[in-house]
């Protein structure tokens, strides 16, 4: 008997031990850590707005893709919600751990702009990556595509597939998401300067939730019967258009574009419902965030135009803005979405 | 032995119960005057849409409508209840979370049929509530907190089932519960007929029976339903494991309406269009009175006004504006009856 507690013991501590360890999962280091501790090199730590996205997983993939190869440490820790405090408190953590270079995708600019200082203060090399914080001390940003670039790619498609006429309408995500609102804005001009016989309705807001998504394209259909064309602005309003068209049994007579990631689109490029996702390369923009940390740690600078690697030649560097710009954005269809695993 | 007097409000003129001593308990009456007003503005809503914007009054329009708000009044069956007993559950969101992605990867790696799959998330959804209930009805602590507690871990535990991804590829299983022509019989959606059967059974129960009764008792005053008689932890057991099964099979609804893609972000912010459409449908957020078919009128206004200001091209902050004057008004309406019953 008295072993049988003995024994039930040592279960209870070694339970406590692995939720301990699970918690400590939990609160960031998906696979971060000492992947790349051997390699030697700067250690080069990336905050993402949230961790556990798809998105910004492939873009941690690309990240250690990098350090592997050009000799780096990869960190990789973010918030378990796209949540500014807790955001900081990682940054925080970063700072204490002295690391050379701190790139961050900040959920609210100007609450990280102390912060990066903060870390600049502290001898760290800081840069912002898929979202700018443009009044702070960073070095560089490294940007995956231009509001002018992503917002006409968008329409272009959309018109294309449309026939060149009619009229369309946009589900967006956060109402106050300042890159969503800047592609929005630049295609309400673009299209009014380049394609008059196109008409964008409305722009209604679903948050982040696919089925609302899905529910107000349906509401939109409904209640404009002329409308030919949706374009699903986010991640989750992506599919959602294109399911909303399958289910109202319209495919072929509306058609949809999003910016969706290359698995979530693929059921619906293969029937019909979506015609093109407009994206660009996540994988390479981590990469590129890690080759610019390097590149900040040896203080080498930045040229007009980079070569990268094979993948990523040209790049563009441009000295005012103190902004790399990964290329122009990448149009995915049934042909190359097989491409992409994430 | 001292009837649950409690829970009848004023006026009650609704029939003696059969086996009911003479001066026996009175009924509340079958429809309350909250419940004529919700039938009346969503009808006068109706109307205004139907006039204003053609398609409104098209099956593609109104079946969509009542798809979408199934899984929301489905879930307030269960919520209705657990918040007559006094009580509260915030976590119904993470209990969806969990239910949905379990059946979801399921779906995907081993091809459940439906009713397999139906079953498995309603029982996800029926061991979280026994979670809460157990914690709530014999941990003694309330509601709130447990229930608060809960939605944290269970969405760590959902999150630790997504593990830093997305489930994509989800098969088309769930059609039967969709807007989509599968989703329907006779041009009515399966997931709303669903929905009214549950209901109406609730309904059924919560008024006519000595047990559906009890849940009032517990709500009104705790203490004297216990000293009457009233099993009170084994029905607050009760309230919480039905809300969990019925968030689990809402899950499957909700995959249904979504896409062939489940994000970490599925059942988010349910617990509060759940406990808005309750609290819109006349039940008091202090336990004791309430229904489950003010709440699937409830549901059913939050639904068309989203909707409405969708076709009516108006800006989508709009609908948060007017849900929450709906809430606003709506417990206000709660505090000037009970106020008027103690002054009586």
């Amino acid at each position: 008997m008295k072993a049988a507690h003995y024994k039930s013991v040592v279960a209870g501590v070694g339970l406590a031990l692995v939720l301990t360890g699970c918690g400590q999962g939990s609160g960031g280091s998906a696979s971060g850590g000492d992947s790349g501790g051997e390699s030697g090199g700067p250690t080069i730590a990336f905050v993402p707005k949230l961790q556990g996205i798809p998105y910004f997983e492939a873009m941690n993939a690309g990240g250690q893709a990098a350090c592997e190869e050009l000799g780096c440490t990869w960190l990789y820790q973010g918030p378990v919600e796209a949540d500014a405090a807790a955001q900081a408190d990682i940054v925080r953590s970063f700072i204490q751990q002295g690391v050379d270079v701190l790139f961050v995708a900040p959920n609210d600019p100007d609450s990280m702009a102390p912060l990066l200082q903060e870390a600049e203060d502290a001898g760290i090399k800081v840069g912002t990556t898929d979202t700018d914080a443009p009044d702070s001390v960073r070095e560089v940003f490294v940007n995956q595509a231009t509001a002018e670039g992503i917002g006409q790619a968008l329409t272009d498609q959309i018109v294309d597939a449309m026939g060149g006429t009619g009229r369309y309408a946009i589900v967006s995500c956060g109402e106050t998401a300042e890159n969503l609102n800047s592609w929005i804005d630049v295609q309400r001009e673009y299209t009014a300067s380049q394609y008059p016989d196109v008409t964008l309705t409305d722009v209604v807001y679903a948050g982040e939730d696919q089925a609302a998504a899905t529910q107000m394209a349906t509401d939109l259909l409904n209640a404009d019967p002329t409308l030919t064309g949706l374009v699903g602005e986010c991640t989750s309003a992506a599919p959602g258009v294109a399911q909303a068209v399958q289910d109202a049994g319209r495919v072929g007579q509306v058609f949809t574009v999003g910016l969706g990631t290359p698995r979530s689109m693929a059921d619906y490029l293969a029937n019909g419902s979506s015609s093109a996702s407009v994206l660009w390369n996540v994988q390479n923009l981590g990469y590129l965030t890690a080759w610019a940390g390097l590149q900040l740690s040896d203080d080498a600078g930045f040229e007009a135009s980079n070569d990268v690697s094979s993948d990523l030649s040209g790049v563009e560097y441009d000295d005012s803005s103190k902004t790399l710009l990964l290329g122009p954005p990448l149009v995915i269809t049934t042909e190359n979405v097989g491409d992409f695993d994430y | 032995m001292s009837a649950p007097t409690t829970a009848t409000p004023p006026g009650g003129v609704g029939e003696v119960v059969h086996d009911a001593p003479a001066r026996g308990r009175i009924l509340p009456r079958p429809v309350t005057g909250q419940e004529v007003v919700l039938v009346v503005v969503i009808a006068a809503l109706w109307l205004v849409l139907g006039l204003a914007t053609p398609a409104f009054f098209t099956s593609g329009s109104i079946i969509p409508l009542l798809v979408s708000m199934s899984p929301i009044a489905l879930i307030g069956v269960g919520m209705t209840i657990v918040i007559i007993t006094g009580g509260i559950d915030v976590s119904v969101g993470s209990i969806v979370m969990v239910s949905a992605v379990v059946t979801a990867q399921a779906l995907v790696d081993h091809g459940l049929s439906l009713p397999v799959a139906v079953l498995l998330s309603v029982l996800v959804g029926g061991v979280l509530g026994l979670v809460n209930g157990v914690l709530i009805a014999y941990g003694r602590v309330q509601a709130i907190i447990i229930t608060f507690g809960t939605l944290n871990l269970f969405k760590f535990v959902g999150l630790q089932f997504f593990g830093s991804s997305t489930v994509e590829g989800i098969p088309a299983t769930f059609a039967f519960f969709g807007r989509g022509e599968a989703g329907r019989t006779l041009g009515i959606p399966h997931s709303f007929l669903i929905m009214l059967v549950v209901a109406t059974a609730a309904w059924f129960y919560l008024r006519h029976t000595a047990g559906g009764r009890h849940f009032y008792a517990i709500g009104g005053d705790a203490v004297a339903a216990r000293l009457a008689g009233v099993a009170v932890r084994r029905r607050s057991l009760i309230a919480y494991v039905l809300t969990g099964l019925l968030s689990g099979l809402a899950a499957c609804f909700v995959i249904a309406q979504g896409t062939t893609s489940l994000a970490a972000s599925v059942g988010s912010g349910t617990e509060l269009a759940v406990i808005a459409a309750v609290v819109i449908g006349g039940t008091s957020i202090t336990g004791g009175r309430g229904s489950v078919l003010g709440t699937v009128l409830g549901a059913l206004l939050v639904q068309t006004v989203t909707t409405g200001v969708t076709q009516l091209g108006w800006q989508s902050q709009l609908s948060d504006l007017f849900v929450g004057l709906f809430i606003v008004v709506a417990v206000g309406a709660d505090l000037v009856r009970q106020r008027s019953r103690r002054t009586s």
